[in-house]
C-alpha cells in the first residue's frame, strides 16, 4: 500500500499557466508601479514627494491616472494573491487544503479591488 | 575546466531551462528561505524574493488602510502627512523601495532564468540589477531625504 502523503502536487500545467500569470503581472507591475512611484513621490516638490488633499483628488480625478491607478491595482493585487498562494503552497498542503487556500485568496483579492475601487471612485467623484 | 557539476544548482537549473515555469529550487518550505548555509546565489536570491514579498503584501494593506483617511477628509489627510513626513517615516519609504527594488528586479530575473532565457548568464545579471538598484535606492534615499 503506498504511503500517503501530506503534500499533493499541482499538475505541471497548473504550475505552468500559475508562473506564467506571476511573471507576466510582475513584469506590468516594473511598469506600473514606476508610474506610481514617480507621479507620487518624484514629482511633487512637498515633503516626501506626497500630495496635499485637494493635489490627490486633482491627481486622481484625471481620467487616465484614473485608469492607469485602476490597472494598477488589479494587476497588484492578481500578483500579490498569486505570491501569497506560492507561500502557502511552500508548506506542503494537502489537495483539500489547497482548494481551501485558492477559494479564500480568490475571496480577499476580490475584496481588495472591490474596495480599491470604491476608494478610487469616492475620491474621483470629489475631484 | 567544465563548469558541469562545479554548482548542483547550476545542472538542476540547466535541466529545468527547455521547460517554461518556475525553476526548482534545493529546498522548499519557509523555514528553508532561512537556511542559506551551503546555497548557491539562486537560492538566496529567491529567499530575498519571498521575504520582501511578503513585506510588500503587508505594506498593500497598509497603504489601502492609510489611503482611507482620505476618505474622511482634508484634516484627516492633513494629520497624517504630519506623520508621513517625520525623518523616520521618510526613512521607512527607503526601506519601502528597496523593498520594492530586491523583489522587482531579481523577479525579472526569475522570470527571465524561468523562460529560459539568461540562464548562462544569471549571476552576471544577477550582479548587473543589484549595481542598478543600488543606484536608483541611492537616488532615491537622497530626493526622499533631501526634501525634508
Amino acid at each position: 500500500m503506498a504511503a500517503r502523503t501530506t503534500s499533493t502536487p499541482a499538475p505541471a500545467g497548473s504550475r505552468s499557466r500559475t508562473w506564467a500569470w506571476t511573471a507576466g503581472t510582475g513584469v506590468a507591475l516594473l511598469v506600473l508601479l514606476t508610474i506610481h512611484m514617480v507621479a507620487h513621490h518624484f514629482v511633487v516638490e512637498e515633503i516626501g514627494g506626497l500630495r496635499t488633499y485637494q493635489d490627490v483628488l486633482n491627481y486622481i480625478g484625471n481620467p487616465v491616472i484614473f485608469v492607469i491607478e485602476s490597472a494598477f491595482l488589479v494587476v497588484v493585487t492578481i500578483h500579490a494573491m498569486l505570491g501569497l498562494r506560492s507561500v502557502l503552497f511552500d508548506f506542503g498542503l494537502s489537495g483539500h487544503a489547497k482548494r481551501l487556500v485558492d477559494r479564500a485568496l480568490t475571496v480577499l483579492g476580490v475584496a481588495t479591488v472591490a474596495y480599491g475601487f470604491v476608494l478610487i471612485g469616492v475620491l474621483a467623484s470629489r475631484a | 575546466m567544465s563548469r558541469q557539476g562545479t554548482d548542483p544548482g547550476l545542472d538542476e537549473i540547466r535541466r529545468a531551462r527547455d521547460e517554461a515555469g518556475p525553476v526548482p529550487r534545493k529546498g522548499v518550505g519557509p523555514v528553508a528561505w532561512f537556511d542559506i548555509r551551503h546555497r548557491g546565489l539562486g537560492q538566496f536570491a529567491f529567499s530575498l524574493n519571498r521575504i520582501t514579498g511578503l513585506g510588500l503584501v503587508f505594506y498593500l494593506y497598509l497603504h489601502l488602510a492609510v489611503l482611507s483617511t482620505l476618505l474622511r477628509g482634508e484634516e484627516a489627510w492633513d494629520s497624517f502627512l504630519g506623520i508621513a513626513t517625520t525623518r523616520f517615516f521618510l526613512l521607512l519609504d527607503v526601506l519601502l523601495i528597496f523593498g520594492l527594488l530586491a523583489h522587482g528586479l531579481n523577479g525579472l530575473r526569475l522570470a527571465l532564468v524561468g523562460s529560459g532565457r539568461v540562464v548562462d548568464h544569471q549571476k552576471a545579471f544577477y550582479r548587473s540589477i543589484q549595481v542598478i538598484g543600488t543606484i536608483v535606492l541611492l537616488g532615491a534615499a537622497l530626493h526622499l531625504l533631501g526634501s525634508e
